[in-house]
């Protein structure tokens, strides 16, 4: 992809002016788009990434330039714009260290690349989603199904001399349905997907089962009356139900909010911020999944990082930047999601840990509430810790047994006082894939958890 | 460009390719933020990308590019024929042959375009003090950004079109964080538009300071039903995101509860929706539409009855009508299909202060969060975190947090009672008035 002879020249150029740590991001990148409607395959689009982004450090400020334009004149220029944005001038320039790469286990592998596996192929995958959704009910008026690849080379080197490659290859189907009276539409949506490449569907995912189970939560709402407003016990199913440690904690404790003191979680490492019974996990280790990379996009290696243990905060998610902020080491977290980001500190594949209850005494010991089958997605402000999210699929928990579904349900609350209110974690954990956006772009990320219960949180409804 | 073009198309007549259409689109921007004083990001940029689209048997096949060599007209040809040849997309499709000439839209700005860094550094560090200097409650502004881009778009097709467009943009917002007796608020505002002067430090700074010292000591109402005027800022997010519902290509795949629906009343009389891609108040004027097509106002709900959805080719040969020129792209790469343009609810004819003299006691909702998930555009329910005020007797009461409001978008267009005159284009192309929008369902303690 790049030449070192070129890199090191680049990084020189990059330094010129007196910052004193420079990078280099390339990316090459490959997409797919199919997307299936009205039973018939709407759009085959296919598009090339290719660019480069140069960062430069000046103390705790950074500059960032990026181009498409990465041959050597463009990579010069894109350098010195990087340089001459540089305020602070200083003498005795930094020098690029020579360059190495770290040993490294490959420990994430594809079988069937995007590239190599015909178009055709793909959109039989959208074509049994699509059918399964229909099959489901006749009351279902429209199915909207995508087929989403990519293969990703990255190259990342610095002026510390670090110089390593990665390529990241993704694939991912969504389904939603809609069911539909005439007077009134509900939707449900499944996007199940893995960093792999078409093997995603030959070792883990049926696009008929995620078509009917995105059919079932649209059809099961289309005949719920409203969800009921107030205060009530929550309980939250495995899988995408993780949002809601997302939501309400993971962002506070990326460093993009807890290196500037925006963050509830500041200065708390240490004590007990949730109920003794949580455990929370940020993975970027497990392999093929979503949320995964052998290094981040600064170069660092993933980490498997324990965020909360037993209730006590033990870290937080930072990039290199910020933790020089911080004075705390990066933790393979510096994500974007391209050359045209600079990196910032990004959850990955990020989880409740297995607990020890059991699920039909969370419900059964309930009382009156509601149980979110499906949870939909949310939104933090890490300053005030306020979140939100909606409910794709609940029903009402009366006396410790489901009974009917209700439609319209969202949660908020804040993040600290719903991590104390957790009061049953399950077995069965279960991870969940979505894009997350924030500073640096939209990246992929890993939701999950057993199910569990708040003991009280505000049930946004109409009934 | 021209070269690399010119063999793009000659190579696409090779293949088979029966007609095709390049959308370029070329950029140059500058982002720089401010985090307590020091500058935290200072990110300047030159990129470009070439989306390109060809009929091959009748049906539409896209690919797109960011790299310019001899291999990307290669794979942009190959990408093209192999996705006209999967699609199953059976409904005529079109290029424009620019029959009609574009209007004239001076969007470009050469003094902004020219603006050293210093001054925009500046002007953000600026706002910043002025969040700070606002009120002692400020505990931290950080985020501030400035940015500033001139971006050009030109299509290029086989039936002779080449036209394009260049426009000049800044933009300018921030964040700060309000605290008292341990209570924590933020406040958020932000404006943009085509001359530097549009960004205000004094002014932007300190609506940003207002939102969130306004929130301090913010509490939880009871659940209940109240009687709710929808600030602009809130109302201006909510049509952002329902705004699909007037497209044609979401009514024709039927997502859209407004299909067959066209003369009939779907709003109170008090309820005008525009869209007007040739209001220079608005971020996104543009003379001709992603297809090429000139521009044109259009009343979408005149007085509450439905006039037209939008369109573009494609939607509109199927509806058989004209195109309304609302053909779009979200990118370069971006397949075509139909947004809006400026589109925004008409004035009222009172002040805001009036529209809360009028209600006497209720809510004023603020601020709404959570769209992309506590919002369904399908079928226009709504669950929203928000923030506001209570009224009382017509005048401002005490701040409100943690609260949803629940309705329903198209209920909401019915019941809707009054306008006030404040409609603004805060940070793109949607605009809308404050909106007493009767009764909803609040959720609190």
């Amino acid at each position: 992809m790049l030449q070192k002879i070129l890199a090191q020249e680049a990084l020189n150029v990059a330094l010129s002016t007196g910052g004193d740590f420079a990078e280099i991001f390339l990316e090459d990148r490959r997409d797919n788009l199919l997307v299936l409607q009205d039973n018939r395959l709407e759009t085959v689009n296919s598009g090339r990434i290719h660019g480069a982004g140069i960062r430069v450090y000046v103390g705790l400020n950074a500059v960032y330039t990026y181009t498409n334009d990465t041959d050597r004149e463009g990579l010069l220029r894109c350098a010195s714009q990087a340089a001459a944005a540089v305020r602070d001038r200083k003498e005795g320039l930094s020098r690029v260290q020579p360059f190495y790469t770290p040993q490294r286990q490959t420990v994430h592998t594809f079988r069937m690349l995007p590239s190599q596996t015909a178009a055709r192929q793909k959109a039989d995958i959208l074509r049994a989603a699509n059918a399964a959704a229909r099959g489901y009910s006749s009351e279902i008026s429209q199915v909207v199904c995508n087929y989403k690849d990519s293969e990703q080379d990255v190259l990342i080197c610095n002026s510390d001399g670090l110089f390593v490659t990665d390529r990241r290859v993704y694939t991912r189907m969504s389904c939603t349905a809609v069911a539909s009276s005439g007077m009134e539409n509900q939707s449900g949506s499944e996007g199940p997907g893995a960093m792999m490449g078409y093997e995603l569907f030959l070792d883990r995912v049926d696009p008929a089962y995620y078509g009917q189970k995105a059919a079932k939560t649209a059809v099961t709402m289309l005949h719920a009356p409203q969800c009921p407003a107030g205060v009530m016990p929550v309980a939250i199913d495995n899988g995408f139900g993780g949002v809601i440690f997302h939501e309400a904690c993971g962002h506070s404790l990326e460093a993009t909010s807890v290196a500037f003191g925006m963050s509830e979680f500041c200065g708390k490492l240490g004590q007990q911020i949730a109920a003794p019974c949580v455990t929370a996990i940020d993975d970027g280790t497990l392999p093929n999944e979503w949320g995964s990379e052998h290094v981040d996009d600064e170069g660092t290696p993933t980490t498997k990082l324990v965020l909360i243990e037993n209730g006590v905060l033990k870290n937080y998610m930072i990039d290199r930047l910020n933790g020089k902020r911080m004075g705390m080491a990066p933790t393979g977290s510096g994500r974007r999601q391209s050359y045209a980001f600079a990196p910032t500190s990004r959850m990955r594949n990020t989880y409740i840990a297995p607990g020890t209850d059991d699920n039909e005494e969370i419900i059964s010991s309930m009382g009156d509430g509601l149980y979110a089958a499906k949870m939909g997605g949310g939104s933090v402000n890490p300053a005030t810790g306020e979140f939100n999210f909606a409910v794709q699929e609940g029903y009402l928990v009366k006396d410790g047994k489901i009974s009917t579904p209700v439609r319209g349900a969202s949660l908020i609350g804040k993040g600290a006082d719903v991590l104390m209110k957790i009061d049953r974690v399950g077995r069965d954990m279960q991870m969940a894939q979505g894009m997350c956006g924030s500073l640096s772009g939209s990246v992929p990320t890993n939701v999950g958890e057993p199910m569990i219960r708040v003991s009280a949180i505000t049930v946004g409804g109409r009934a | 460009m021209n070269e690399f073009l010119t063999k793009l198309m000659d190579e696409a007549a090779k293949a088979g390719i029966e007609a095709c259409e390049a959308y370029i689109v070329e950029r140059d921007s500058f982002r720089a933020m401010v985090t307590e004083g020091e500058i935290t990001e200072y990110n300047t940029n030159a990129t470009r990308g070439l989306g390109f689209r060809g009929l091959v048997n009748g049906r539409m096949g896209y690919a797109s590019t960011e790299a310019f060599d001899n291999d990307a007209i290669a794979q942009l040809v190959r990408g093209v024929v192999e996705s006209a040849e999967l699609s199953e997309d059976t409904d005529p499709v079109f290029l424009y042959d620019g029959s009609e000439e574009a209007p004239e839209l001076n969007l470009t700005n050469d003094e902004l375009a020219r603006l050293d860094p210093e001054v925009k550094l500046e002007r953000v560090q600026e706002m910043e003090k002025a969040i700070k200097a606002y009120d002692p409650r400020i505990d931290k502004a950080a985020h501030n950004m400035l940015q500033t881009g001139r971006h050009t778009v030109r299509i290029v097709n086989s039936y002779g079109l080449d036209r394009s467009y260049t426009e000049d943009m800044c933009l300018m917002y921030g964040q700060a964080t309000a605290k008292q007796d341990g209570h924590v608020s933020t406040g958020f505002f932000g404006k943009g538009g085509r001359s530097f002067d549009v960004l205000d430090a004094q002014y932007i700074g300190s609506e940003i300071a207002r939102d969130a010292v306004d929130n301090l000591g913010a509490t939880q109402i009871p659940s209940g039903s109240y009687r709710v005027i929808i600030h602009r800022a809130a109302m201006t997010d909510l049509l952002d995101t329902f705004c699909g519902v007037f497209s044609a290509e979401t009514a024709q795949k039927g997502l859209s509860l407004l299909k067959g629906r066209i003369g009939e009343a779907i709003a109170a009389d008090c309820v005008t929706i525009v869209d007007d891609p040739l209001l220079l108040d608005g971020l996104e004027a543009r003379p001709f539409d992603a297809e090429g097509v000139p521009s044109r106002a259009h009343t979408v709900v005149e007085k509450g009855v439905f006039k037209t959805f939008l369109h573009n080719l494609k939607t509109a040969h199927k509806d058989g009508v004209q195109t309304t020129g609302n053909a779009s792209k979200a990118g370069y790469a971006s397949s075509v299909h139909v947004s809006p343009s400026n589109f925004y609810i008409q004035n009222g004819d009172r002040s805001f202060d009036q529209l809360l003299a009028d209600m006497g006691d209720g809510v004023v909702i603020t601020e709404v969060s959570g769209l992309h998930a506590g919002a369904n555009p399908v079928s226009g329910d709504f669950s929203l975190l928000s923030k506001g005020y209570t009224v009382r007797n017509g005048k401002r009461e005490k701040p409100v947090e943690q609260i949803t409001v629940a309705g329903n978008f198209y209920e909401l267009l019915r019941n809707a009672r009054a306008m006030a005159d404040d409609l603004y284009f805060p940070l793109g192309g949607i605009g809308c008035p404050s909106i007493d929008v009767g009764e909803l369902s609040i959720s609190g303690c």
